[in-house]
């Protein structure tokens, strides 16, 4: 009677179910500890360091790693251990939001398309089409380009100060480009999902019992999709992280004194030569965290996927 | 296991990669040298190669092989030589110079070149509505300030006459004993009319005249090529008149602006010539390839612009602060590490001159200027930007004032990093705060670096503005004596850094990479490129390569 698989003859949650799954895929559950224990260290790191990211210390310059300074330190003196945490932060940060924002549009524009079909799936799914097809980090720059002067006008200082002021303009106008432009995938994965839903018969009976639409979508179609979007922002938060590395390389990331990971590499590439450790360290914590999401990411989809089970 | 093969694929792809790089024996730059071609890496591409627009370094190396001035530079000395001018004389108060032209020069299309044409450039340059930036540097010559600033529209007016097609007679405000060495700089050199005439009006600042196959120059190359941020490339003019000097088959300009790039496509035998070195590799080529490696002085300045029509920024005690918080001495020594030293004023040492020296490090005065001003607590003194354009050591110098102004003074400062083009265009608006700017000689005296503080100056780029300031640099103009001009241009210097529109950083050095290739190549002290002299070795004494 200890045996739990035994002992339970009422249906076990399909919750339960993939969480046990999850548990057995120890490739997935190895990755998603490396990953919590990145992002407590990015949260509580650099308060621990003792160095903020700005501290200079001219006279030091860039040193290799010591006892010191763990991971070194740049050309101006700064900690590379230091910088790296935070720079992390901002990185998580960016992947989290966008990813967020992508979250809320894509599956509201996909459950509505889906569920609405006909013509307005139509029309919905060409305009996706057509954000497909404009090449992605011309259309991310000239958003950025576009939104920063607006972010500057005094009318819009409320929001920017939510976000810690004016030297983060460019930070959160990265967070709403990129997630205004990361949805198109997760729409279409939504729309797919509701479109096989609502040929059920629980929307069916929801139908003929008079309710809403919006509340047919909110209560019965968007809950039952809840799977696939997990998996797919699993795998959008990387996508995100790397597309912010990428502006961040070219100049369009965060501003300096900040750092993310992607500037943070943008200067160890430049060093690389004769300071390895300034590019090592960043890219070091940039691709692990990059490879925990991906195997996260799958390893929940095969836990979620009912049909998984052997 | 998919992971495991495409780790195994990744190890072959860079395998084979190092595989054809070690049996490629043959680099870029020695097949180059072969053709009698030199490859040069040019910082940024350049903004115009029209010479009364252009107004940067990256601009004159590219110019002064296209088109020629009366004078140029000696290949050695610091001193002129004859060029378009065979000779020359002036009278006895220095102000009437004229100038014999070579009956043999000729343009590129076979015209022959006239003292005409040097007129109709100057006349070019001063035209008010083509807003040439270096329009000011003429005001040298009679009546050019008064037509450039459209209080005479008769071109007659200006100081410039052909009295036959080969003399050229120019008359200037006053005694000028360094005007040959003036004539070095693009601003004086002649253009094709009819060129320029053909391609739109003579005010057309962005006339396609300058385009490869439109092009017609004096120098001793002719544009061949020029593709946007790729590539411009030079061939030999057969119609110069001193063909029979010029070593060289032909120069590519690369525009690079990231500097490690650069010097790993040196090293990778792909430039003969680099613009720079980056900040961390100049020990190693120091020590290790001195050879290749080049430190020379440089008469050139690294400032911060301050516009002082910003609101906060327009108050002196604030510019003085912001001054006073720089450690100059900690960027010199830590951060640039290649002899640049700490500036004490605007002007580099010239010989003869000494200026007033009253720029220097202290913060506990900062934070007193600061407070007076009104900004006893500086969390109230509103952020502002420091503009720079891309490029590693720009930044970094800029994040490390940034924390200085931070720390000294306790002010908010942000970054702003813009393409070259679009840095010079919001200097030229007055569309940013604080900007990064650095001025080379244009000729090896003081006045170069004041008297573009002038007002109305198209290199200005400030705002700022003191009547008591041009009338000293219009006196200086009109003295003979040179020690008596200098004092008058020293008077001028504390004037300008009473007020501050600028903030001195350090005085050059030009630190770069020459491949032991290059024949003919001297250290000028205004990194003025004699090109016609400069040759190339087919078979190079290469260390580097086993």
């Amino acid at each position: 009677m200890t045996d739990p698989h035994l002992a339970s003859n009422s249906p076990r949650s399909p919750w339960r179910e993939a969480w046990r799954r999850l548990r057995q895929n120890r490739l997935a559950v190895s990755c998603g500890g490396i990953l919590i224990a990145i992002v407590l260290a990015c949260l509580i790191g650099p308060l621990v360091t003792g160095q903020t990211i700005e501290t200079q210390n001219l006279d030091l310059g860039a040193t290799s790693p010591s006892a010191q300074h763990w991971l070194g330190t740049d050309p101006l003196g700064r900690d590379l251990l230091t910088r790296i945490l935070s720079g992390g932060r901002v990185s998580l940060a960016v992947g989290l939001t966008a990813t967020l924002v992508s979250l809320l549009i894509g599956v509201a524009y996909g459950a509505t398309s889906g569920f609405l079909g006909g013509r307005a799936d139509a029309i919905m799914m060409r305009i996706v089409e057509i954000l497909y097809a404009l090449p992605f980090i011309i259309l991310v720059i000239i958003l950025i380009v576009v939104l920063e002067p607006v972010f500057k006008l005094p009318r819009m200082a409320w929001l920017v100060s939510l976000f810690g002021g004016e030297g983060q303009i460019k930070l959160v106008v990265l967070f709403m480009v990129i997630g205004a432009i990361e949805w198109l995938t997760m729409a279409r994965v939504v729309r797919a999902q509701v479109m096989t839903l609502r040929q059920q018969d629980f929307v069916s009976a929801a139908l003929a019992l008079g309710v809403p639409k919006w509340k047919i979508i909110l209560r019965h179609l968007v809950p039952n999709c809840l799977g696939p979007v997990i998996v797919y922002s699993t795998l959008t938060i990387p996508a995100v992280m790397l597309l912010e590395a990428v502006l961040s390389f070219l100049g369009l990331g965060v501003q300096a004194p900040f750092a993310s990971w992607g500037s943070l590499i943008q200067e160890g590439a430049d060093n690389m030569e004769t300071r390895p450790w300034m590019l090592v360290f960043p890219a070091l914590f940039f691709s692990s965290t990059l490879f925990c999401l991906n195997f996260l990411g799958d390893g929940l989809r095969d836990a979620l996927d009912p049909k998984a089970e052997r | 296991m998919r992971f495991l093969t495409a780790l195994a694929g990744l190890g072959l792809i860079l395998t084979l990669l190092g595989l054809t790089a070690c049996s490629r024996h043959d680099s870029r730059a020695r097949k180059a040298a072969r053709e009698g071609i030199l490859l040069v890496g040019n910082g940024t591409e350049p903004k115009s190669l029209d010479p009364h627009i252009a107004s940067g370094v990256t601009e004159h190396h590219l110019i002064i092989t296209l088109l020629e001035g009366l004078t140029s530079d000696h290949p050695v000395e610091e001193s002129v030589v004859p060029a378009a001018a065979a000779r020359w004389e002036a009278n006895d108060t220095l102000d009437e110079w004229t100038f014999h032209l070579r009956p043999e020069a000729k343009w590129s299309n076979g015209d022959p070149v006239t003292a005409q044409d040097f007129v109709w450039a100057y006349q070019r340059l001063l035209t008010p509505s083509l807003g040439g930036e270096y329009a000011a540097m003429l005001y040298l010559l009679k009546g050019a300030e008064a037509f450039n600033k459209g209080e005479t529209t008769d071109p007659q007016s200006i100081g410039a006459r052909a009295l036959d097609p080969l003399t050229l007679r120019l008359t200037l405000v006053g005694p000028t004993p360094y005007f040959p060495s003036m004539l070095t700089h693009y601003a004086w050199f002649p253009v094709h009319p009819p060129t320029i005439l053909a391609h739109g009006k003579i005010d057309t600042r962005a006339s396609r005249w300058t385009h490869p196959g439109n092009f017609v120059g004096n120098g001793p190359f002719t544009l061949k090529t020029w593709r946007f941020k790729h590539l411009i490339e030079v061939v030999r003019n057969p119609h110069y008149w001193d063909a029979a000097t010029v070593k060289l088959n032909g120069i590519r300009f690369l525009p690079i602006d990231n500097i490690p790039a650069e010097e790993r496509m040196f090293r990778d035998g792909q430039l003969h010539l680099t613009e720079t070195v980056p900040l961390d590799k100049i020990e190693h080529w120091r020590t290790k390839q001195a050879d290749s490696y080049y430190e020379n002085p440089y008469l050139a300045v690294y400032f911060y612009r301050i516009n002082v029509t910003h609101p906060q920024l327009k108050d002196p005690r604030v510019r003085h602060a912001l001054s006073l918080a720089i450690d100059r001495e900690a960027i010199t020594k830590n951060i640039m590490k290649a002899g640049q030293s700490p500036a004490t004023g605007l002007v580099p040492p010239v010989a003869g001159y000494t200026g007033p020296g009253l720029v220097k490090f202290d913060p506990v005065e900062a934070r007193r200027l600061l407070a007076e001003a009104g900004y006893a607590d500086p969390s109230t003194f509103p952020r502002f930007d420091i503009l720079f354009n891309v490029s590693e050591s720009h930044r970094t110098i800029a994040e490390a004032i940034q924390q200085m102004w931070n720390k000294n003074l306790g002010l908010n400062v942000g970054l702003n990093s813009q393409d070259w083009g679009v840095y010079l265009d919001a200097q030229q608006r007055l569309d940013f705060n604080v900007s990064r700017a650095a001025w080379t000689a244009d000729y090896p005296d003081p006045m170069t670096f004041l008297d573009m503080w002038t007002t109305g100056n198209g290199n200005n780029m400030t705002g700022w503005s003191r009547p008591e300031f041009d009338a000293l640099i219009a006196q200086a103009r009109t003295i003979r004596d040179t020690s008596e001009r200098f004092t008058v241009l020293k008077e001028a210097e504390s004037l300008l850094l009473q007020d501050m529109p600028v903030i001195p950083l350090y005085i050059y050095v030009r630190n770069y990479l020459v491949s032991p290739a290059v024949t003919g190549w001297h250290p000028k002290l205004l990194d003025s490129r004699p090109w016609k002299h400069v040759g190339l070795q087919v078979d190079p004494p290469s260390p580097h390569t086993p």
